[in-house]
């Protein structure tokens, strides 16, 4: 139980404006968590006009100091300052003694607070006794001194003028609340030395020295310095308006603070229940046992084939023009759909701040800015832009020694967003999109490999580009549409040297649309369609013929292969998704039932569909208390490459198919902490594996033979980023297996990790500093022993034998520290963090993988990443 | 994924396949390297053990058609070992060595150089075309220390493909092959000094007819005149090499000798590989001074 607070809470009199709260002494920063909810007076009480004052004329102004207790109720009210007259004063506390308010909340909870209150006895209030004054009429006589004091109130930083925040002159006792822009007047401040006084929560105590001059307007600009400066726009932690059975979303205040994620989103989700530890600190997705093809990544919506730049450290949309990340680990709803394994939501802002917002970022891999802001006569226009661009290719010749080998990755990424925000219509169109390339070559003169045809330089690049445009319609108060079309470019090439080229692009279109019907509040239906359609040109060139695979020949003369060819397919996806709500409390009882049908069609190769019945159930036990539960199936389509015959012969192959279950309980402990723990289990079959009797090319490729299965308990403890600390204890305790054919033994999936502990914490200190530290202990990935080569005399290599079943050990467990260090400069009209990220500051040996020697007699660790401090800074400005 | 390797990844920690330190069968050669039915075959191969004499070497071979391979039973290669011939009377060597040749058994160095007596057979079942493109045969060698084997991993297991065919260019090994140290050529199995520390230009010489020509039919059956593209493989005892794999006509290598050897007198090999199966090499002892 937080002591009575003292907070000023005070209604203003403003002269020319409506009453609001008046300030009161601040409380001791470092002891008081914050309030999140002011109390609000719902039950005002007239009192009666004293005879004796009306008679005589006499108005007056009560200040009171009023005691609301954590359930709104008044438990004290005593005279602050007296009106002059005793019988103001009486009637006065006699009727505030019988206000209800609703309770003022800090992040616990509600809590008792202590406000100012003027109460104004006014002779001109139309037949309201002990009536708060109305403002006089704008076109009557001023009757009282000349405005001779004015200014703006603004925040230091952002430059954003604050409005309803009382301004106090002493000690005059003058009191004025700022207007929607910021703006203060005061009347007949007598003429000499002054202070201006600004007490209001959650900002620092302001007081200004002012000299007025008589028969002169003294202007002022007041900046205050915010208590908390955090990204404008926060997503919950917990949606209470989401559907879906397991959503675990991200504010981007947290983001930005975890260590060792270079401030990116989707890296963050590693540190979440469900997602496995990739290597070296990479950020792939492995969620549940599936691997990082069978997850889905969407950005507002649309799918998108890769979510990393170059070495899996940053992902290719910039974290400044996002607003959230879902995580969405299993039992989701019909409206995700072409997989088996996770999905990550990842929406682009739909805010756009009133004031236009620039913002610079730089650290070691890469640079980007950022503007957003809203534009036109009536700022009924957003807009949005940012781009990034990495220099890890010129740093690294600075970095490695010179060995003649040449290495070059370098990505750039862009998006750029507009929105329509005048009218009821949700209109926005969104384009993006990326390109990384990798060049490495050797010195003129030596070798790669023996290889005759793999000499000379390499290269890789991948891109993708997308426009996306969405459209929301209330067609009437329970109907609406959306229809998200979007259109796009896929492209990828690997060359290496003049022989080895494998080209490929496809244009794509897909176009989701639903219709949401919710006639009534227990009950919506929403019909949806989840179209995607491409053609892929692609070309392949090799020194040899593919058939030369089937035969395994080292010694078989090669003849140059090329082939080029157009896939074309289309699916149309449609779903029926529902909730249901069925008690009295609509949020009480949530049964979200949905089915999809994914039909994917690749004419004359492969036709394959699959239903998903899927269900969802929250039930709300209490307001803090929920169980959940989903089950469901899921199918996922071939690949492009596992579908494609350069015969046109027609390929038999299903889709993919996942059986999933999960069952969890929530628990909220106060407003701020939260903790889930939840159980799951999924059961994979029709998994496409290598045809085991593959013998020449007139075989199938792959065959549906594989089952896997994934099961286990996620748990997670969270504090919420409000006050000054933040963080999660997150731990994960599966097992994921498979097995590729019948007759085949049961092995452990390449990242099956059956402890996943993550612990991450952030305070902020005084001083704007802030500190936050991630812990991780992660169990080994299983590896396949070896220990013995055979000599391939014609190779020049050896051929390794294990002496276990495959992924039978495992290498020893993972665990490191990571902390990181802001500092946020804040000036007059920008604001700078300077920050390091500290990857890694103490850690275990973190054995990656095994590396063996040339004949698997002997073998060492290759040990994940040291130490990497990485600098970095952000400057914001507003305007 | 770029950084560990980069930084490095403690790979340099491993022993090295350039690094002769135990016993490596690092070559085998079939004369003819392309033989047709019926030829004699004979073998030779680069075994090398610094550490301890080579006791046995075993020679196998079966042919296989397709992509499966060929197996030998492993049963028969374990009753070879302990074996001490000199030890059997003669009923009994004969008796094991009809039971191994029925196995695939072509030699037992020191005892037996290995030779095969290619089967006339052996491409009765392909048609004309495909009887110049021919069959594979695998050789299969196991070289045993003079020393008691513990496990699988006290021998050197290695195999060798050797194509059987009535090509009209049969392949043929890329011998003899040479030596310069700094340009200076040497008579074969002479002992070269060399100063501690110091760096050489190794190169290898070939025969001007060691990089053949030859005839290649494509599948649309069109022929194509083919010249051979070798590649080096170059190993040592201690010291370094700049480069352990040279691709023709890229023939030397800078090496550097030890500064502090434990071993005053040691080698340097280098095999070259015609990629269709032919083989050469040669070895340059060496004192350290």
């Amino acid at each position: 139980m937080t002591p009575a607070l003292l907070y000023a809470l005070a209604p203003a009199w403003a002269q020319e404006a409506p009453p609001s709260p008046a300030p009161a002494p601040a409380p001791a920063e470092d002891e008081l968590p914050p309030i999140v909810k002011m109390p609000e007076l719902i039950g005002f009480v007239d009192a009666p006009y004293p005879p004796e004052a009306k008679a005589a004329g006499v108005e007056g102004t009560v200040g009171l100091a009023i005691t609301i207790d954590e359930t709104g109720a008044v438990t004290e009210v005593r005279v602050s300052r007296s009106s002059g007259v005793p019988a103001f004063d009486e009637a006065a506390l006699a009727a505030a003694r019988q206000f209800g308010f609703t309770p003022a909340e800090d992040t616990n909870g509600p809590v008792p607070v202590e406000i100012e209150f003027n109460y104004g006895f006014v002779l001109d209030a139309s037949s309201r006794e002990g009536a708060v004054p109305e403002a006089p009429p704008a076109d009557a006589p001023v009757a009282e001194a000349p405005v001779n004091l004015e200014g703006v109130l603004v925040e230091m930083g952002t430059r954003r003028p604050l409005a309803n925040v009382p301004v106090r002159v002493e000690p005059a006792g003058l009191e004025a609340t700022t207007d929607a822009e910021g703006r203060f007047r005061f009347r007949g401040v007598a003429p000499g030395s002054a202070n201006l006084v600004v007490v209001y929560p959650g900002y620092d105590r302001v007081e200004e020295p002012v000299e007025v001059v008589a028969a002169e307007v003294t202007e002022v600009k007041l900046w205050v310095r915010n208590q908390s400066y955090g990204d404008g726009v926060v997503v919950g932690v917990y949606r209470k308006d989401t559907v879906e059975v397991t959503r675990r979303a991200i504010s981007m205040e947290e983001i930005r603070r975890v260590p060792g994620t270079f401030g990116d989103p989707i890296r963050v989700i590693q540190s979440l229940p469900g997602a496995a530890r990739s290597p070296f600190g990479t950020g792939f997705l492995v969620i549940r046992g599936s691997n990082p093809e069978d997850s889905g990544v969407y950005v507002d919506g649309i799918r998108i084939p890769y979510i990393y730049h170059l070495g899996g450290f940053e992902s290719v949309i910039n974290p400044d023009l996002l607003a959230g990340v879902d995580y969405l680990p299993g039992g989701y709803g019909v409206s995700y759909g072409r997989t088996t394994g996770g999905a990550i939501d990842v929406t682009t802002v739909t805010e756009f701040p009133d004031r236009k917002k620039v913002t610079w970022s730089t650290d070691i891999l890469d640079s980007g800015g950022m503007v957003i802001g809203r534009f036109g006569k009536k700022q009924q226009h957003g807009v949005g832009f940012a781009a990034r661009r990495s220099y890890i290719d010129a740093l690294l010749p600075i970095l490695v020694r010179d060995t003649g080998f040449v290495v070059k990755p370098r990505w750039y990424d862009y998006q750029a967003k507009y929105a329509w925000l005048g009218g009821e219509d949700t209109f926005s169109v969104m384009v993006f999109g990326f390109r990384d390339d990798l060049l490495a070559s050797a010195p003129e003169g030596s070798s790669q490999g023996t290889d005759a045809s793999t000499q000379g330089d390499f290269s890789t690049n991948y891109e993708t580009h997308r426009v996306v445009v969405r459209w929301e319609h209330p067609i009437d108060d329970t109907l609406e549409l959306r229809v998200l079309p979007a259109f796009g470019f896929d492209g990828a090439s690997i060359l290496v040297g003049d022989q080895w080229r494998i080209e490929q692009g496809q244009w794509l279109a897909e176009v989701r649309a639903e219709l949401g019907w919710e006639p009534s509040e227990h009950f919506s239906l929403t019909p949806g369609l989840d179209f995607l359609g491409g053609v892929s040109p692609f070309s392949i060139a090799l020194p040899f013929d593919p058939a030369q695979f089937a035969e395994t020949d080292p010694l078989a003369e090669r003849e140059p292969y090329t082939v080029s060819d157009t896939q074309w397919g289309w699916g149309p996806d449609p779903y029926l998704a529902a909730t249901i709500r069925p008690l009295a409390n609509p949020d009480a009882l949530i049964l979200t039932p949905g089915v999809r049908y994914t039909l994917v069609s690749i004419p004359g190769e492969v036709t394959t569909s699959g239903l998903d019945p899927r269900l969802g159930v929250r039930w709300a036990l209490s307001e803090k208390t929920r169980l959940k539960g989903s089950v469901g199936l899921y199918h996922q389509p071939p690949q492009p490459f596992e579908s494609y015959r350069a015969d046109d012969a027609p390929v038999d192959l299903l889709q993919e198919e996942s059986l999933s279950a999960t069952v969890g309980w929530e628990q909220d402990v106060g407003a701020a902490i939260h903790g889930e723990l939840e159980l799951f289990y999924k059961a994979s079959s029709k998994l496409i594996v290598g045809n085991p009797e593959f013998d020449s090319l007139d075989d199938p490729f792959f065959t549906n033979e594989g089952v896997g299965r994934a099961y286990g308990l996620e748990m997670i403890v969270r504090h919420d980023p409000v006050g000054k600390l933040f963080g999660w204890i997150s731990y994960t305790l599966s097992r994921s297996e498979r097995r590729d054919y019948p007759d085949s033994d049961w092995y452990l999936f390449e990242l099956d990790q059956t402890h996943i502990l993550s612990v991450v914490a952030g305070y902020k200190l005084p001083y704007d500093f802030e500190v936050s530290a991630k812990g991780q202990y992660v169990t080994g990935n299983p590896t396949t022993p070896y220990s013995l080569g055979v000599y391939d005399v014609d190779q020049d290599y050896y051929e390794p034998f294990s002496t276990g079943a495959y992924n039978s050990e495992r290498l020893p467990p993972y665990w490191a520290v990571s902390a990181r260090i802001d500092k946020l400069f804040t000036f007059r009209t920008w604001q700078l963090d300077l920050y390091v990220d500290l990857l890694n500051v103490i850690h275990g040996e973190n054995p990656e993988f095994e590396l063996y020697n040339y004949d698997y007699t002997e073998k060492t660790y290759i040990s994940g990443l040291p130490f990497i401090p990485g600098p970095g800074f952000e400057a914001k400005f507003e305007f | 994924m770029l950084l560990p390797l980069i930084l490095g990844c403690g790979a340099t920690q491993l022993s090295q396949s350039w690094q002769i330190d135990r016993l490596r069968v690092l070559a085998v050669a079939a004369e003819p390297a392309e033989p047709r039915p019926g030829d004699v075959v004979s073998f030779t191969s680069l075994t090398v053990s610094p550490a301890v004499p080579v006791a046995m070497t075993t020679w196998f071979v079966c042919v296989f058609e397709d992509a499966a391979g060929c197996a030998i039973d492993p049963s028969v290669t374990e009753d070879l070992e302990g074996l001490d011939p000199s030890e059997l009377s003669a009923e009994e060597l004969a008796a094991l060595y009809a039971e191994l040749q029925a196995a695939g058994l072509i030699g037992v160095e020191p005892f037996l150089p290995p030779t095969w007596v290619v089967p006339a057979d052996t491409l009765d079942a392909l048609d004309a075309t495909a009887r110049l493109e021919g069959v594979t045969a695998t050789v299969s060698v196991t070289a045993i220390p003079d020393q008691e084997v513990v496990d699988e991993g006290d021998l050197e297991l290695a195999f060798k493909r050797v194509p059987v065919s009535e090509a009209t260019t049969p392949n043929r090994n890329p011998g003899p092959v040479g030596l310069t140290v700094d340009g200076l050529a040497f008579p074969a199995g002479t002992r070269v000094a060399l100063e501690r520390g110091q760096t050489y230009t190794l190169a290898v010489s070939l025969p001007d007819d060691a990089i053949e020509d030859y005839t290649y039919v494509t599948q649309d059956g069109v022929s194509e005149t083919r010249t051979e593209e070798p590649y080096f493989t170059w190993y040592l005892q201690e010291g370094s090499f700049d480069e352990t794999d040279t691709l023709y006509p890229y023939v030397e290598v800078q090496y550097t000798t030890p500064a502090s050897p434990t071993l005053e007198e040691q080698s340097v090999w280098v095999v070259v590989r015609d990629r269709r199966g032919g083989m050469a090499w040669t070895e340059l002892p060496i004192r350290l001074r």
